[in-house]
């Protein structure tokens, strides 16, 4: 396989809703800022030189389309070229990127635009007047519709099911402990232009915002959001030949699909699909899972729901099982340490989804962009302070359950050597 | 330059369904019928899962699954309370829901968990429920629901509701 790096990042910012932009609009909008990124750094290129696209595109409902795909190609000017859709969850992004790294490693294209796009808020509830249930049950029908549906199970029902599984078993995470990932994520958002919901909150403000779904309250939770992320990808050669500045290789892409049937699973406190993905990553980029927490600059993981931050933690390696809760709890206000944005290894610096929002197709796009973005040290205000390995991740999971899990792992020139 | 204004229009997308539960339809004809709870074993010998919800084939050993009745009782291995939640079930909240591994299953079945007092604590891992069912069904899973043991009389003579078999 070629070596893979991204070239070009174009991130839209992340709102509510865009009143003044279709789909595709906002597609082009990340298409030209990833393209003018591109060539800031080095390339002179234009949307005709990219050979290929791999679309982002989580939910036909949202979009109110069922091939929002080919609509959007029409719109970027990529007619004939191929175009392929994904669609696998909240982890869309993730594997969007690793389709779009396969098209470019196997040789199948020289430049390949890697976009996620999402616009949930055309949804409408009628009965009471706001967006949020109709995205809500637009989003319940990725559930299993036999038997999981009818009962009312949700994005929220779901995700919270493996959380109390966890904390069952382990006494974490804590209410309090999954409050400091909102305060640490809403937090770092406020240094972060792009995001949605940039916010200075305290444990007791989490503690005190509205239930949603026990123990999950409204400050656990991400907000759905609308916004495009688009991605660049070049094969090494194409890299030296337009004379790319700052290069970030993806040394490591991993996707695992674990069982959509919580009740199916072993140990229903645990995110397999996220240990499976990571194990896999970090092999693939030569790194240690026992290390990782040593050998990374930052993680900008999967929060839609803080609890699911705290137990990544665990899966993806950072601290042993049944620690994620007291890393973070036990090192708020203390500079380096926990994954707080001066921590030893900050996670989700620019606010993640509770702090950005949830563009679904385009969240892991605009994750890895933005872990990119780090290790070019083009970050802006929520630049971690130092890159010493060289070495980011990038964190998709989603699906029912939680099924889905996707890891990339990017390295900028040191972190390659 | 003149201000932006958008324009927006009311939609629906509407689809209508006769869809057929194919190789599950005995589980949803007996819930409806007589108030089984039908599950599946794989023929395996060396696997022998019990699937609920059932498969008719076997996910692990891909060998076919045989149809066995289940008990009506069980544990509750996770579950939840919901407050706010989508437009088709708004209406509904607050309402518990969880997985609940039936007496000689292998799997968990998620399903509604009905209390008189539905607070967390009620309806906690490890907790032993019994199955409540709707005079009137219609082969679907809204047929049935859990409730706690100690609750389940008090269920059963309620005039919409009544015991399994």
């Amino acid at each position: 396989m070629r070596k893979v790096a991204i070239i070009g990042i174009g991130i839209t910012p992340f709102r509510a809703r865009y009143l003044d932009k279709t789909y595709f609009e906002l597609a082009y909008d990340a298409t030209k800022l990833a393209l003018d990124d591109a060539n800031k750094n080095g390339a002179n290129i234009t949307h005709k030189d990219l050979e290929s696209t791999v679309y982002g595109i989580y939910n036909e409902l949202f979009e109110r389309q069922f091939m929002p795909d080919i609509f959007t190609n029409s719109y970027l000017g990529m007619n004939n070229k191929p175009g392929t859709r994904v669609a696998t969850g909240g982890a869309t992004g993730g594997y969007t990127v690793r389709m779009a790294y396969a098209e470019v490693a196997s040789g199948l294209s020289d430049l390949c635009l890697c976009i996620g796009l999402e616009k949930c808020n055309d949804c409408y509830d009628e009965q009471t007047g706001v967006t949020t249930p109709e995205v809500l049950n637009a989003i319940a029908y990725s559930a299993d519709m036999t038997y999981e549906y009818p009962m009312g199970m949700m994005a929220a029902s779901s995700y919270v099911s493996m959380v109390n599984a966890h904390y069952e078993e382990f006494g974490n995470p804590t209410e309090e402990q999954m409050a400091y990932v909102s305060v640490k994520n809403h937090g770092n958002a406020m240094l972060n232009p792009k995001a949605q919901s940039p916010m200075e909150v305290t444990v007791e403000d989490v503690m005190n915002s509205r239930i949603i779904c026990y123990p999950f309250k409204m400050l656990d939770c991400c907000l759905y959001s609308e916004a495009s992320a688009a991605l660049i990808l070049a094969p090494e050669e194409k890299v030296k030949e337009l004379g790319i500045e700052k290069p970030i290789w993806i040394t490591g892409v991993a996707a695992a699909n674990t069982d959509c049937f919580i009740g199916n699973r072993e140990d229903m406190g645990r995110l397999y699909s996220n240990i499976f993905a990571a194990k896999a990553a970090y092999k693939m980029a030569s790194l240690d899972y026992d290390k990782i927490k040593q050998q990374i600059d930052l993680a900008e993981l999967h929060d839609a729901f803080s609890g699911q931050e705290v137990i990544s933690y665990e899966e993806l390696g950072f601290v042993p099982f049944g620690q994620g809760g007291p890393w973070i709890e036990k090192s708020f206000e203390k500079p380096g340490e926990g994954p707080w944005l001066d921590g030893e290894l900050p996670c989700c610096p620019c606010g993640g989804l509770i702090g950005c929002g949830h563009a679904v197709g385009a969240t892991g796009i605009m994750s890895t962009g933005e872990a990119a973005l780090q290790l070019r040290g083009e970050a802006g205000q929520h630049q971690v302070k130092t890159i010493e390995h060289g070495r980011a991740i990038s964190h998709s999971i989603g699906g029912p359950g939680a099924a889905y899990a996707a890891v990339i792992v990017m390295a900028n020139e040191d972190g390659v050597k | 330059m003149d201000e932006f204004q958008a324009h927006e229009i009311r939609d629906r997308i509407k689809i209508d369904y006769k869809y057929t539960y194919g190789g599950q339809s005995k589980f949803f004809i007996e819930l409806m019928k007589n108030k089984k709870l039908l599950g599946t074993k794989c023929t395996n010998p060396k696997c022998g899962k019990a699937w609920m919800p059932p498969r008719i084939n076997c996910s692990e050993c891909y060998s076919p699954a045989e149809w066995v009745e289940m008990k009506q009782t069980g544990v509750i291995m996770v579950s939840t309370i919901v407050w706010y939640t989508t437009s088709a079930f708004i209406k509904a909240i607050p309402y518990g829901i969880g997985f609940i591994k039936l007496d000689g299953a292998d799997t968990a079945l998620l399903q509604g968990i009905f209390s008189e007092n539905l607070v967390p604590s009620k309806i906690k891992k490890g907790r032993r429920v019994k199955a409540v069912f709707s005079k009137e069904r219609e082969g679907k899973m809204t047929d049935f629901f859990f409730v706690p043991e100690d609750e389940y009389e008090n269920w059963i003579n309620k005039p919409e509701y009544e015991g399994g078999v």
